[in-house]
């Protein structure tokens, strides 16, 4: 399953990087991390809950952040196992300077095996690119300004709402 | 397969019900007809820690009109809606939809309620309450309110519902007469969740579209109204020309997604298709008063 899509965060490059460099910006923003413990550098062990209502699967597994060009390029390498089958994934991020705001174009492809698979296929995608929009709205807050979206106080965040990409093809 | 291990309880009474829905919060799940939420227990992909079973519960399978509603338990099983005759008559939308819901076996079991609050993006029940603006009673420890379907859900398997709340009622107001209507969706194989599915009811005036709605299924994270189709049509004269102007409408309002089963330039293209025969069909309808017996819902295969 292969997602990508681009944001726009208001912020520096320079803070930008910091920000998806930091394991406690990480940690707020990734949704269902329950922990995320540094084992060498760029290196680390997850637990993550992922899924949608009371579906749930808790999957245990490493995370690895390669191929750094700092400021502007990582990849991240994710791979789990859990209960409910296993996910692998890699994925990229490119940063790009516009003014005094980021251009932030991500891609990835993750693969989901086992029972959640079989019997969730019809809403993976769809699942997916819902939380990795929630992170990018998380990592729009962590820079204390309102997203170009304007989602009103107090209102839930439409979900697909952020300018996630075209999806699966 | 077998389920993890949860607490079980039977309530006898709403209020008995909701007092365990506020007592256990987000570690309790609804049974309903349980058609859904039973196989993803089974697979373990759902484990709930308590299980609030509403099949004992006096008060939720009652199914009447009243001042040009249709008010349905949310224990009402789907068949028993698919089959009312009072269903046919005042909402044959409602009763065609129910009939491309899974299996008669599943729909035997299953419930009006259930459907609408596990909120499956590919249901039938919840684009219809979509179409036809319908709306929902829930019961909680603050007492009771309404949800709009517009506002009810929210996205994949998650509607406006507190996990505290129990849906009472589901109300959908009654097509006007003569107005016509049709229900279409495509599917793999007869059973399977729809690919793409879409809801059409039109009233006509001399022979001018004086309401127009539209609604789909399985075509994003939840139902989809097609609002800019539905302007569209208000005011027109039917012709092919405008049933194409709404399906270019439709696949212009829905950003389905591609799996497995379908691409979502696919999804795209057969909401379309499945908007012109839907209207085609609900044109042929329009204008009969009380013609609501007859006709069975199309699906096709892929």
């Amino acid at each position: 399953m292969k997602l990508d899509g681009t944001n726009t965060l208001p912020a520096p490059v320079q803070t930008v990087w910091e920000t998806i460099n930091d394991p406690d910006a990480l940690r707020r923003c990734t949704p269902g991390l329950k922990e995320l413990k540094p084992i060498g550098p760029d290196s680390y062990q997850a637990t993550l809950t992922v899924g949608i209502a009371s579906v749930k699967g808790t999957y245990a597994g490493t995370l690895k952040i390669t191929d750094k060009r700092a400021p502007t390029h990582y990849k991240i390498v994710l791979e789990g196992t859990g209960g409910a089958g296993f996910m692998k994934g890699e994925g990229t991020v490119d940063l790009e300077a516009q003014g005094n705001e980021t251009l932030l174009r991500w891609s990835g492809d993750i693969q989901v095996g086992g029972l959640i698979a079989g019997v969730g296929q019809r809403m993976l995608g769809g699942v997916g690119k819902m939380l990795i929009g929630q992170f990018f709205k998380c990592l729009e807050q962590q820079f204390g300004l309102p997203s170009s979206g304007g989602a009103a106080a107090g209102g839930p965040a439409a979900p697909g709402q952020p300018s996630a990409g075209s999806g699966d093809r | 397969m077998k389920p993890a291990a949860f607490e079980y309880h039977a309530p006898r009474t709403i209020g008995e019900a909701v007092r365990l829905l506020a007592a256990h919060g987000d570690d309790a799940k609804v049974l309903a007809g349980g058609q859904s939420l039973v196989p993803l227990m089974n697979m373990r992909l759902a484990r709930p820690r308590v299980i609030v079973d509403l099949n004992r519960v006096r008060g939720l399978d009652g199914l009447r009109e009243a001042r040009g509603v249709l008010k349905i338990g949310a224990m009402v099983r789907q068949r028993v809606a698919e089959r009312s005759p009072l269903v046919a008559s005042r909402c044959p939308l409602l009763r065609d939809a129910l009939g491309c819901v899974g299996h008669p076996q599943i729909r035997n079991r299953g419930t009006i309620g259930g459907s609408v609050a596990h909120a499956d993006p590919a249901a039938e029940i919840p684009a219809v309450l979509a179409a036809l603006g319908g709306e929902v009673t829930v019961r909680g420890p603050k007492g009771a309110r309404t949800i709009r379907a517009a506002d009810l859900f929210v996205t994949y398997l998650t509607t406006a519902i507190d996990a505290r709340e129990l849906l009472t009622e589901v109300r959908v107001p009654v097509q006007p007469r003569g107005a016509g209507w049709s229900w279409m969706e495509i599917a793999r194989r007869h059973g399977d969740f729809a690919l793409a599915g879409v809801g059409v009811m039109l009233a006509l005036r001399r022979g001018v579209i004086a309401e127009a709605r539209i609604a789909l299924t399985g075509v994003g994270p939840a139902p989809v109204r097609a609002n800019a189709a539905e302007r569209l049509l208000t005011g027109s004269r039917p012709s092919d020309a405008v049933w194409q102007d709404a399906a270019e409408a439709v696949r212009g309002a829905i950003d389905p997604d591609g799996d497995l089963h379908a691409s979502a330039e696919y999804r795209r293209h057969v909401a379309g298709v499945l908007t012109v025969r839907a209207l085609r069909e609900a044109l042929g309808r329009a204008g009969a008063p009380g013609s609501g017996g007859r006709g069975r819902p199309r699906r096709e295969a892929a």
